[in-house]
């Protein structure tokens, strides 16, 4: 590995850190298919790399929504549960896995993120507080958080729990398979599954990346998978452009940022999908 | 006494977590940009020794979660933390094994 391999690896994660952070997500989405398409690193190196810049997002963006008590921290570490044994799947499964078909996950769920940015996220009906009984209660998962604009703590309840279960099994298992941290399914799940505030879900799903993505890049650590001349300058720059992004949120109009994002995802999509259906097609045309 | 909030506690875990192993990968990067010509073995080490913090900072999150849960004789969500930590340790134990 060269210093220009370093270097590269580098700026080219400061950017899809920024990018991804200019929306609070982390830039694992983007990691994988630079490095595959452009930077010719093979699709295993490339999720080892991936995932521990998920990690290393997902570690060094959470004290904030933690100080802010957005963070559920107990509904955290039950979804856990289910997210590391979807993970521990996942690093079963990847090494039998063909890798045209990860390229074509991969493809599936870019696309699946451009449709999510596309359609604006609602907060769902609150819930009345009225009857606190039921599976919810007795483990105490509901909870408040405060509202900046309406300046006061807004009570939530946690609905659906098997359902947010099942739903955070597959996200741990993509997250494995992919190197992703996959965030892009686990929001909606608590979006629409548990019901949860925006802000909540997003800073509770935000905290669970780095415990799925551990689950997943302590195997890949131990068997050799993870290249450190690519994860490392890959991470670090991940953290730095996380950092960036979350600066220039504040100066760029969310709209343009969106639409900016939706765009990036749609060409990544198509190119993974190409990767993945390309050269059978070709071999069978010709 | 107050006492501790465990978000307080988790935020400042994982804050002082990142720098640390960040200046750790920095450095490692640092030694292998100024040291190309010779094969420097330490700056791979020292590489893979920051990534290696990092996977190990989720892991020590949930033992802190476990200890918390348990103090507070939180039962069922000290047993949700160890669940966690042992499916971690299980993912550990059969990349061990495929190696």
């Amino acid at each position: 590995m060269n210093t220009g391999t370093e270097l590269w690896l580098f700026t080219v994660s400061v950017a899809a850190g920024a990018l991804g952070g200019m929306l609070g997500m982390a830039s694992g989405i983007f990691i994988v298919p630079i490095l595959t398409l452009w930077g010719h690193v093979d699709i295993r190196s490339a999720i080892g790399a991936s995932i521990v810049s998920v990690i290393a997002c997902s570690c060094s963006s959470a004290a904030p929504f933690l100080k802010g008590r957005l963070t559920n921290v107990r509904l955290a570490i039950l979804l856990e549960t289910a997210t590391t044994a979807g993970a521990l799947s996942g690093v079963l499964l990847v090494g039998t896995i063909p890798v045209s078909y990860l390229f074509f996950i991969f493809g599936v769920i870019l696309l699946i993120s451009a449709q999510q940015m596309l359609a604006k996220r609602r907060d769902p009906a609150l819930a009345p507080i009225l009857s606190l009984t039921g599976r919810s209660t007795t483990w105490r998962l509901d909870s408040t958080y405060p509202d900046r604009t309406l300046g006061r703590d807004i009570a939530y309840r946690v609905q659906r729990l098997p359902i947010g279960m099942v739903l955070m099994y597959v996200a741990g298992l993509i997250s494995a398979l992919l190197g992703i941290g996959s965030g892009v399914l686990k929001v909606p799940a608590m979006d629409t599954a548990l019901r949860l505030p925006i802000k909540v879900s997003s800073a509770t799903s935000n905290f669970m990346i780095s415990v799925t993505a551990a689950a997943s890049a302590g195997a890949y650590f131990v068997r050799g998978d993870i290249v450190a001349p690519v994860a490392g300058p890959v991470a670090l720059g991940s953290v730095v452009g996380a950092i960036l992004g979350a600066r220039l949120l504040m100066s760029i109009s969310n709209e343009r940022v969106r639409l900016l994002f939706v765009v990036v995802l749609v060409a990544l999509a198509a190119q993974m999908l190409v990767a993945a259906f390309g050269k059978d097609w070709f071999r069978g045309i010709a | 006494m107050k006492p501790i909030r465990i978000e307080s506690l988790l935020a400042r875990a994982l804050n002082v977590g990142t720098w640390l192993t960040s200046i750790v990968i920095a450095a490692g990067l640092m030694l292998s940009l100024f040291h190309q010509r010779t094969p420097f073995p330490t700056a791979v080490h020292i590489l893979t020794a920051g990534i290696g913090i990092f996977i190990l900072l989720p892991i020590l999150r949930v033992i802190l979660m476990l200890i918390f849960f348990a103090k507070e004789r939180d039962y069922k969500f000290t047993a949700a933390a160890a669940v966690v930590l042992l499916t971690i340790f299980a993912g550990l134990a059969i990349g061990i094994l495929a190696k």
